[in-house]
Parts: C-alpha cells; structure tokens; sequence
C-alpha cells in the first residue's frame, strides 16, 4: 500500500441525493476531511458487496454507502436493498476479523449538505481510532 | 484519451493545475490536457470541438464542476460533433474538490481525475436510437379524473380510449351532491364533460369493460379487454389510472353497525337532496371524524361540506366531533371557519369517543382536549365518518400491471416527494382519487402532470433509447428471475432470444437505469454501460495508487 | 435444482490455510440460482480471502474462475484446462458433484468445497429456497396430489398422518410446520381422489443398494 492510501473514504453517493448533497456542501463551503474519495452511482442499489470489499483490498480505511431517505428512492427500493448489502458487507468483513462499522450506509435528502458532511466526519474519526 | 481541465475562471486558485498536467502527460494513452477558463462558456466550447474534430480520440476526461450542472452541456456538445457521449467520464473538481478541501487540494484532484480516466479506459459507446410509440392512451375508469384526462389529452392531439367497468361515466361525481363554495352544480358539470366527450373524435369510450391482461412496455402496451362476451387487445402507449375510490365505514372504526340514526355521508347527501321528505327534522346531528388517523382529506371535506349543507337546508344544531381536522386542502380552511360561522361546534379529542344507541336517539362520550372535561351529547342523528379505500379491484389490476400499492392499499407513487403521478414502471400514470389522500385542487394537478408525462412520453410517436445499455449476456444468464424479481420498473421479461433459451431481457424504454438488476445477478450476466462492475471498480481501485 | 449454502468462513480459511495460490472456482448452474457459488460469490470470497491474507501478512495469491457446469468434465476441462498449473490448492464453489469432477481430473492437487451442497429445492421466494425433493428414487406423488411426505412429513410416512396432528393441522414434532399428510388429504379432496388415501404401500427397501445411484440410458 503506498503512502496516503491508509485512510481513505470512499463514499458511493447516489446521483439523486448524496452526490448533490455533497455539492451543495462544496457551495456553502463547508469543509470536512481530504482523505473522501465519492464515486457517483445512479442509484444506492448498483452498489454491490464487491465494490466496497474491493475498496477496502485496496486500502480504504472506510466505505460509506450514501442514498436516498427511505420511502424516497425513486427507484423504491434501492437504498433498502443498499441497506441490506452493506449489513451482509459488514458480517463479511467481521469474518476476516475487520470491524464490520467500516462500512455504513446513510440515507439522506439531496440538500441535506450538513448531514453529509457529518456523517463524512463521524466516519473519518471512527477510523482514526483503529 | 483527451483531458480537459476547467478552472472556472480561475477561481480554483487552491489547484495547480500545470501540475495535474505535467503528471497526466506521462500517461500513454493520454493524447492531449487542455487547461481552459470556462468549459461551459462558447470559448470553452470551442476549444472542445477543435480538439474533437481535429484530433483522433476515443475518450473524453472532463473535469470541472459537478456533473449534475454540466453532463447534460457535455453530452449535447458530443452528440453534435458526433462523438458518443457515453465515452465521457467527469471528474468533479469543484464542489466535491476545491471548495471542500483544506489540505492538498491538488492531489485529491489529481487523484479524482486518475479515477475519471481508469474509468473511461474501460467505456464503450452506447447507441442512441428512436424507437416508434404508441401515441394513444388508455384512460382506466370514467370518473372526473379519468374524463378530465381524456379531455387535456385531446387537446394535445393525442387520441385516448376511456375503460369504464359501470355502465355510464361519471363516478362518483354521480354520488356526491356538490362542494359548497363551487358554483357549477355537479350535476351540470357531468353532463357538461360527457357531452365533451361524446363530440370530441379523439376520445373513445368503452362503458361495461374491464381491462383483462396486460403485456408490453411503455411505448407499446398489449391491452385485453373484456366486455359483456367480447374481449379483445389494443395497444396503446401509456395507461393512465383514474380508477377512483371507494368509501365505508369500517367495522373497527364504528362499533355500531350503521342503520336507524347512525347514517353514512352518502345517506346525509340522500337525505338533503329532498329535506321536505322527512318525516321529522333532526333537531341535533352530530358528525364523528377522524377517529381513524390514516384517513384521506377526500371525507373530511365532504364532512365539512355537508356540514354547511345540514346548517343551510335543515337548520340542525350540528356538534362535530374530531381529532385533527385535516384543512389543508385547498379552500377547506374557509369552510371550517364558515362552519364555525355558522354555529357549528367543533369538539376536539384525543381518545376515540364512546357511542351508544339510547332511547331511539344516539349518545356520544367524548373528553373534550380544550376544555379537560368529558362531553356528553345526545343527538337525533349521527353521521359517521367513511374510510376512503381503494376501490375493489385493485389488487387484480395492480398485479396484473406488476405495480405496488401502498400500506393503505392504494396505487404506490414512484417517489412520493418528486413524482407524484407516476407509478414506478413507465408509462403508467396515476390520477385521482385512486391515489389515496386527494382533493379536488390535488386532482386538478395530477391530471396536468399525468398529461404532461404521457405526452411527453409519447407526443412525438417515437422515443430516444439508448440501445442496450444495460444489457442482459445471453450465454451468461441463467433464467433464475432473480432480476426480474428485483427490477423496481417492471422493465425486465423472460423472453426467448432468437429462438434459443429463454433469457432475461431489458426493454431499453422501460428501463430507468438504476443498476439494481446488475447488483443482483448471480451470474454478473448484466452489463451496466458507464456503470458497470468494472466501471465502478476502476474508480474504486485508483485509491490503491 | 440443487441449493447449497456458502460453508462458515472460519472452515474455509482453515481448508486452505498454508497454500500460497489458489484457484476459486464457481458454476454457473444451480449454485448461481442460489446465489451460492456463482461468479459474484467468488468474487466475495476471493475479496474475502484476499483482504484476511493480507491482515495476518500471509502470502496469498488467488485464481478466479467459473465452470458453465461443474459436473461436466469437458466443461471443466475446457475452462479450467491451462489455469490449473501453477495452482496449489483448488476451492470450488460447486455442489458436491462439481468439487469431485474437479478432484478426479486434477488428481495430485487437492480440492476443496466452499460450500455445503444441501438439497433439492426450489425458491419459495426470492432469497429464500426451501426443500422439496428427497431424491428417493421411487417417486410416488402421483398417489400424495403432489406434495411428497418422504421431505414434507417429519417422519417420513408413507400411509397417512401418525395421528399426532395437532390442531390447525399442525406437525406432532415441529409445530411450524403443517402436518403433510392433512396437506395430502386436502389436495386429494380437491381433485376427489380421496379413495387414494385407502390404498396402502409398502416401506421402502433399503437394503436394497442405492448407493451411489445409478441410471443407464438404453438409447445413444
């Protein structure tokens, strides 16, 4: 692993709410920490358990999975299912003896920027402990 | 692969961005950087198309502000020069960048620009195609809602057939007896819309009918309909529901089965339409409402229009009993206060009240929240309160559209905050009360999204696909239906591919490009174009230096 | 078709625990339809094995690959055939069948199963696949309306219900689960075949040898 890369976040964030959220965080100029990497996905259900435990074969400290608030996915159902696969990613990085709160789904509302940054924030800390 | 960088104006003075070049440079396959002020302005814009035309690249790397501002820019631009937008991947230099960063904000940009590239390494042209649609409609029921709708349609030059299972329209515009405050009377306003109806040529109605099966996707809608012994198929290219509601009072709600003095709304507007028909005139009437918390706005108005109705043509003392009177529709505020005007007093609880049958008049028991202190009325007539349900049918026919339906049980919206009319699949709009909580203004605005979207949707008589780009590996699926169980649009069937095995396939209209289905597959059969596995996982692996 | 569960990791880590490069290998059949062993679960667990080597400092070096199907050996052959070389040790992610197709073409390397091959079922719904088939070779669903006691019933009964039924219809031994036998009765009522419940069969031989089970096709 080469410098720099021990802790990074990747933060999946869905086109239609986390990735304008953190826009929105960027126009109010709001800071939170450097190591965030987002990568845009139409929709928290693309995201599947191999994306994030690649992320962290490839040295993330964290992943976040950040969608819609439920009852407001207009694809219905894919921050539940998002859900669901970052619960089945967490046992599975329990059982190769990671700590299985590295990985963590948020729901939030497209201009929900302070939330964002939040929960980017909580997760930057968390992983600083370890 | 051609990069552009954009320092808008040159405000991002926190990125040096002659560095983000000198570093790509040493890329192979990287045939130019070009560092320009302002991407989205003509200068910008030319600067693109130079380089496209002159220069012989396969791949585009923006990286600029977010792509929710500017992809759509970006894309019109290629497509006018011809050069397949989905070979362009953007990197988000600016509000994810630049103005969130304190450290070294150069190298999280340069970072974000290598994951740009990895990703367009691997990105393959999707073709754009029109697809021929399906321009008429089918309106299901021959309610307000559903009449109106066709009516709107018409307007637009687009031609729909009205599928009502009665046997003459109006639903409950025939029931109800009118909205206190609207001058037309209902009654005019019915015929009004059926004589519309029956002149306008682009309208076709089928009374007694009921939709029987439906196959196909939006854009072409296979539609079997059964009426009296016949049954035959249409297709149209949207279906547009306006199936309307229906009300009772519920066993849980009202203990006392209704009968003598306990009446229905609908019985208060029979028995007001001819109040010289009384035998006796109810001195005291009380209303009960809300005790279902659930309930839709549609009673509440219709209690308070009746309200008004018992005050004017009966002259009752009127006692409402209620927990939040729901007033937010739009005008209902005014007849609360009108009825309050009146002299019509409202009781507010928190615990359902008691009610008993006593001495042939009825008893209610209700603690009073304002004034702390149980109230006791006995009055010679109550009206109870009426659910509003979805009407019967429903569960068939959401079934046989694979469309949800909500706790309630009415039609489920797409998403609630942003589509309100529309229904999860394409093509298939919702309108009226079949919606669940509803009123005549919410109404109004429903049809005119449901217009809007279905002739959007189909005006033109062809739609724009892009071809295949989520797309199903015949050789690689294994029928398991695990995606067509998922996909939240409908827009996957099992189809047989050149008279082969049967396969999963993805109808590109239906399709809304949301990537569960790929997530699901088993057997990484499906193919996500500009966010495929790989895709994703060149982004994800760039971290990793 | 055939359901099987991935085995606990623990036992997987410890199968291969000491070899440097392994071949996971998965099958694009039944084990795919239950999300068990298809080409996403081995990559999961690739991502898993990988990401634990790489925690204790253990050199570890993973081959991905999947077999149209498992239990054919040219189909094995066909994919796996020049993978295999430099490989120490083989993890299938196949039923059964597949993990001792694999071990008898590649004798002199061991072979490991990932998962545990279940049984004969079919998706209830999605996620969730329930047992339907013993397997018995001496199929008589056509006298039990379709339902099989042999799976269904708790005890295997091939005359009826023992008697123990609780109420609601219920299994003597497993209260969850509806006595079979009232399921049978049911169905045979609905098709007015119930004078079937009158006939009575024999136990099933099993001293007969069955296994391994053997079926020859007469016609080439």
């Amino acid at each position: 692993m080469s410098m720099g890369t021990d802790n990074k976040i990747i933060a999946f964030c869905c086109e239609k709410s986390a990735y304008l959220a953190a826009d929105r965080a960027g126009r109010m100029r709001l800071y939170y920490p450097d190591n965030v990497r987002i990568i845009r996905v139409p929709c928290a259900g693309r995201v599947d358990a191999l994306h994030m435990l690649r992320a962290f074969e490839k040295g993330a400290a964290g992943v976040l999975v950040m969608g819609c608030q439920e009852g407001a996915c207009q694809h219905l159902t894919g921050n539940l299912r998002a859900k669901e696969r970052v619960r089945y990613t967490a046992s599975l990085l329990e059982e190769v003896g990671m700590d299985g709160a590295r990985v963590k789904m948020v729901n939030l509302g497209p201009d929900m920027a302070q939330k964002f940054v939040r929960v980017v924030k909580d997760m930057a800390e968390k992983i600083k402990e370890r | 692969m051609g990069i552009f960088l954009c320092d808008c104006g040159g405000s991002l003075k926190n990125i040096d961005f002659p560095k983000i070049s000198g570093d790509l440079e040493k890329l192979e396959d990287v045939a130019f950087i070009d560092i320009s002020h302002s991407l989205c302005l003509e200068e910008g814009e030319k600067a693109i198309t130079s380089r496209i035309l002159s220069e012989n690249i396969n791949r585009v790397v923006i990286a600029a502000c977010s792509a929710e501002l500017r992809e759509h820019k970006f894309v019109r631009l290629l497509e006018e020069l011809r050069f397949n937008p989905s070979l362009l991947s953007l990197a988000n230099i600016r509000e994810q960048c630049s103005w969130t960063c304190e450290g070294d904000v150069t190298e999280k940009a340069t970072e974000l620009i290598r994951m740009a590239i990895g990703k367009a390494r691997l990105l393959q042209p999707v073709e754009r195609k029109n697809v021929p649609v399906n321009r008429e409609v089918l309106v299901l029921g021959g309610g307000f809602a559903g009449m109106k709708s066709a009516l709107e349609l018409s307007r637009l030059g687009i031609r729909t057939t009205i599928v009502e299972r009665k046997s003459t329209l109006g639903g409950k515009l025939k029931e109800v007896e009118g909205f206190y405050g609207l001058e037309t009377s209902l009654k005019q306003m019915l015929d009004s819309m059926i004589t519309a109806i029956e002149k306008d040529n682009n309208i076709e109605v089928l009374t007694s009918a009921e939709v029987t099966r439906v196959r196909g996707e939006v854009g072409d809608f296979d539609i079997t309909i059964g009426g009296g012994r016949r049954e035959f198929s249409l297709s149209f290219g949207a279906i547009i529901f306006a199936t309307g509601y229906r009300t009772e009072i519920l066993p849980q709600d009202f203990e006392l089965k209704p009968g003598g003095n306990i009446i229905s709304q609908l019985d208060l507007v029979e028995m007001l339409r001819a109040p010289e028909k009384l035998k006796r005139r109810p001195e005291t009437i009380g209303f009960v409402l809300d005790v279902c918390d659930e309930n839709s706005r549609l009673p509440t108005l219709s209690s308070l229009n009746n309200v008004l109705a018992v005050r004017e043509k009966l002259g009752s003392e009127v006692y409402v009993f209620c927990k939040n009177l729901k007033v937010d529709s739009e005008g209902a505020e005014e007849l609360y206060r009108e009825a309050r005007n009146r002299g019509v007093v409202f009781l507010k609880f928190d615990e359902p009240p008691q009610i008993y049958r006593e001495d042939g008049r009825v008893t209610i028991k209700a603690k009073d929240v304002l004034l702390g202190e149980e109230v006791v009325l006995l009055c010679d007539l109550l009206v109870a309160e009426e659910r509003a349900l979805p009407p019967e049918g429903t569960k068939g026919l959401s079934s046989m559209l694979n469309i949800g339906t909500d706790s309630q049980g009415f039609y489920q919206d797409e998403n609630v905050h942003l589509y309100p009319a529309a229904s999860a699949r394409k093509g298939v709009l919702f309108v009226g009360g079949c919606r669940g909580n509803l009123d005549l203004g919410r109404a109004l605005t429903d049809i005119a999204s449901a217009v809007m979207g279905s002739y959007s949707l189909l005006a033109l008589g062809e739609a724009v696909v892009e071809v295949e780009k989520v797309r199903v590996d015949p050789e690689k699926c294994r029928a398991c239906l695990t995606c067509i169980r998922a996909c939240p649009h409908g827009a996957i069937q099992l189809l047989r591919v050149n008279t082969e095995k049967e396969v999963a396939q993805i109808s590109d209209l239906a399709c809304d490009g949301c990537g569960v289905c790929a997530a699901v597959c088993p057997a990484k059969a499906i193919n996500f174009e500009g966010y495929s596995d790989e895709q994703i996982l060149a982004e994800v692996e760039t971290i990793g230096g | 078709m055939i359901i099987a569960e991935r085995k606990p990791f623990e036992e997987i880590k410890n199968m291969i625990a000491g070899y440097k490069r392994i071949l996971v290998v998965g099958c694009r059949t039944c084990v795919t339809i239950c999300w068990a062993g298809g080409e996403k679960e081995v990559g999961i667990l690739s991502s898993q094995l990988r990401l634990q080597s790489g925690r204790n400092g253990n050199e570890l070096s993973i081959l991905e690959a999947t077999v149209e199907r498992q239990c054919e050996k040219e189909m094995v052959t066909q994919e796996l055939g020049d993978k295999v070389q430099d490989i120490e040790a083989i993890l299938s992610m196949g039923c059964g069948v597949g993990v001792q197709t694999i071990a008898e073409i590649y004798e002199d390397k061991p072979v490991f199963p990932a998962l545990n091959t279940a049984f004969v079922g079919m998706p209830e719904r999605e996620g969730l696949w329930i047992e339907m088939c013993a397997a018995c070779g001496d199929c008589f669903l056509d006298r039990t309306g379709g339902i099989c006691p042999v799976v269904r019933c708790a005890k295997g009964l091939l005359n009826g219900p023992c008697g123990g039924t609780r109420r609601g219809g219920k299994c003597e031994i497993d209260p969850e689960k509806d006595c079979a036998w009232v399921l049978i009765y049911r169905r045979l009522e609905k098709q007015g075949r119930l004078d079937l419940m009158r006939k009575y069969y024999e136990a099933k031989n099993y001293r007969k040898v069955k296994r391994p089970g053997k079926i020859e096709a007469l016609e080439a």
